[in-house]
């Protein structure tokens, strides 16, 4: 198979096309077709749609400008390098702190609330409070990334330890298991689909955040593109920044994070359990 | 309990048999009296007791060889000797060519027959089964029952087994104790006297040996039942 696409790289590009349609693409790019078609109708119908909603090309034609200078490029790399660095540093704290306190039950039920309690403050809702403490600086924006994602990871890595089913860990302690074993061969695959699935959710939540945060306490990116451009009333510009954040979810969501989660819950083959 | 014996306990739902077992595993702490294993008193679970569960309870994300060798992992052995022996148990329960599936793979009675090679493997001084074949269906449950034999005869291991099946018990048991209904307390021990090799369910439905036995068995189980 392999040696076949390196001899014909064309064939290789033609089955990738070929699972893009099957996999739901000719929806997507239906819809896609679709939306983009009412919003210029949208557009083209109501007063002043520079000012208000510029069309697709109009907003096509100002990211030219951007990309010319280099600029978008920039912004890009800013926002997706804060993203990046926040949830995962977010991720590698709520995993273990999600273990430790799903280890002991009184513990546990004590965090839980607790857990719960952040997890309803938003990122945006801590940026005020951060920005008191640290201006508008980098750090600013990194703890709000960091934050949003250490609850609902923490969170969901406590809920996956609890539900391992408790036999598991009986049986290996009739195996002679240690308290370290068990954490290292029970809890921590068992925790693994929460894991995913968590982390998934973090990282939702931490693009919001991100954005949010360049908007308020940023210097560059996507976030500080829009609210900049609204300040001086350049609508394509802030409507090019939202049509990023959607798309680039979307391909991040469907071609990283999606994949990792359904890997793992088909190999622990938790699926049909 | 003496070496080599196959001791199975039987009692009416609920009279305690699988708290009893967990007791001697080291799962539940006890009140009265004493448990010892070689004179050692137990404390809390371990390696010289092996337990297979009701719910087969391997890990779903382990292969079946790396679920049977999990017990020599924990105690340290070298990884050739590991595979050797882990190939030796996957063997003994008929489990060859599945080495590399995972449990969701197999049938319900194969990943009991895992559950016992990873108790087997670990080579504990006794092993505790807890009503092992409950979950699968009657056909397998016989096979299941003659291999297990078939087993204690090759291990030569020391085995308590806990059931409320009375026919599993007069196959498999050499003593079988009766206990009565909650609050459990022993109440009689039934001797089966057929050598072991002979305990095929063909021939032993046939032999007064085990009737006799079996139906003694079933009154004195009935008659807790009965009572209520």
């Amino acid at each position: 198979m392999s040696s076949i696409s390196v001899a014909r790289p064309d064939l290789l590009r033609s089955a990738r096309a070929r699972r893009f349609w099957r996999h739901g693409g000719l929806e997507l790019a239906l819809v896609t077709l679709l939306a983009l078609a009412l919003w210029t109708a949208i557009s083209a119908s109501i007063a002043r749609p520079d000012r208000y909603l510029p069309s697709p090309v109009s907003v096509l034609d100002s990211s030219r400008d951007l990309l010319w200078k280099g600029i978008l490029p920039n912004y890009l790399g800013q926002t997706l390098w804060r993203l990046v660095t926040g949830s995962l540093i977010g991720i590698a704290l709520g995993i273990p702190f999600g273990i430790l306190v799903g280890l002991n039950r009184t513990v546990s039920e004590m965090c839980y609330p607790i857990l719960n309690f952040f997890q309803s403050i938003s990122g945006i809702a801590l940026l005020p409070i951060v920005m008191i403490w640290w201006g508008t600086t980098e750090k600013t924006v990194f703890v709000v990334v960091l934050y949003t994602c250490f609850f609902p990871i923490a969170f969901n890595v406590l809920t996956g330890v609890r539900s391992t089913p408790r036999i598991y860990v009986n049986a290996l302690r009739t195996l002679g298991a240690s308290r370290l074993r068990i954490v290292r061969d029970v809890l921590l695959p068992g925790a693994m689909p929460s894991i995913a699935t968590g982390a998934r959710l973090s990282i939702g939540y931490a693009w919001r955040a991100v954005i949010a945060g360049e908007m308020l306490a940023g210097r560059r990116g996507i976030g500080w593109m829009i609210f900049s451009a609204q300040q001086v009333d350049r609508t394509a510009q802030v409507v090019l920044g939202m049509a990023l954040i959607g798309v680039l979810w979307i391909l991040l969501d469907r071609y990283v994070l999606r994949p990792i989660e359904s890997d793992t819950i088909q190999r622990w083959g938790l699926v049909q359990r | 309990m003496y070496d080599g014996e196959f001791a199975a306990v039987v009692g009416p739902s609920g009279c305690g048999k699988t708290t009893l077992l967990n007791i001697l595993a080291g799962l539940l702490p006890y009140r009265h009296g004493t448990v010892q294993v070689d004179g050692v008193p137990v404390k809390g679970p371990g390696s010289d007791r092996g337990v297979v569960f009701q719910e087969h309870a391997i890990l779903p994300w382990r292969t079946v060889a790396r679920n049977i060798g999990h017990g020599l992992e924990l105690q340290g052995v070298p990884r050739q000797e590991r595979r050797r022996r882990v190939r030796e148990f996957v063997e003994l329960v008929g489990l060859a060519g599945f080495e590399e599936r995972y449990p969701h793979e197999l049938s319900g009675g194969m990943k009991q027959r895992v559950a016992l090679a990873r108790t087997l493997c670990a080579n504990p001084v006794i092993m505790l089964m807890d009503e092992p074949f409950a979950a699968v269906d009657a056909q397998t449950r016989i096979t299941l029952q003659e291999e297990l034999n078939r087993i204690a005869i090759a291990t030569r291991k020391t085995i308590l087994l806990v059931t409320h099946n009375v026919d599993e018990a007069a196959f498999l048991g050499d003593r079988c104790f009766v206990f009565t209904r909650r609050p459990g307390r022993l109440k009689a021990t039934v001797t089966i006297h057929i050598p072991r090799d002979r305990r095929i369910w063909k021939e032993v439905v046939a032999d007064p040996a085990f009737t006799a036995r079996r139906d003694e068995i079933l009154e004195l189980v009935r008659a807790e039942v009965r009572v209520e």
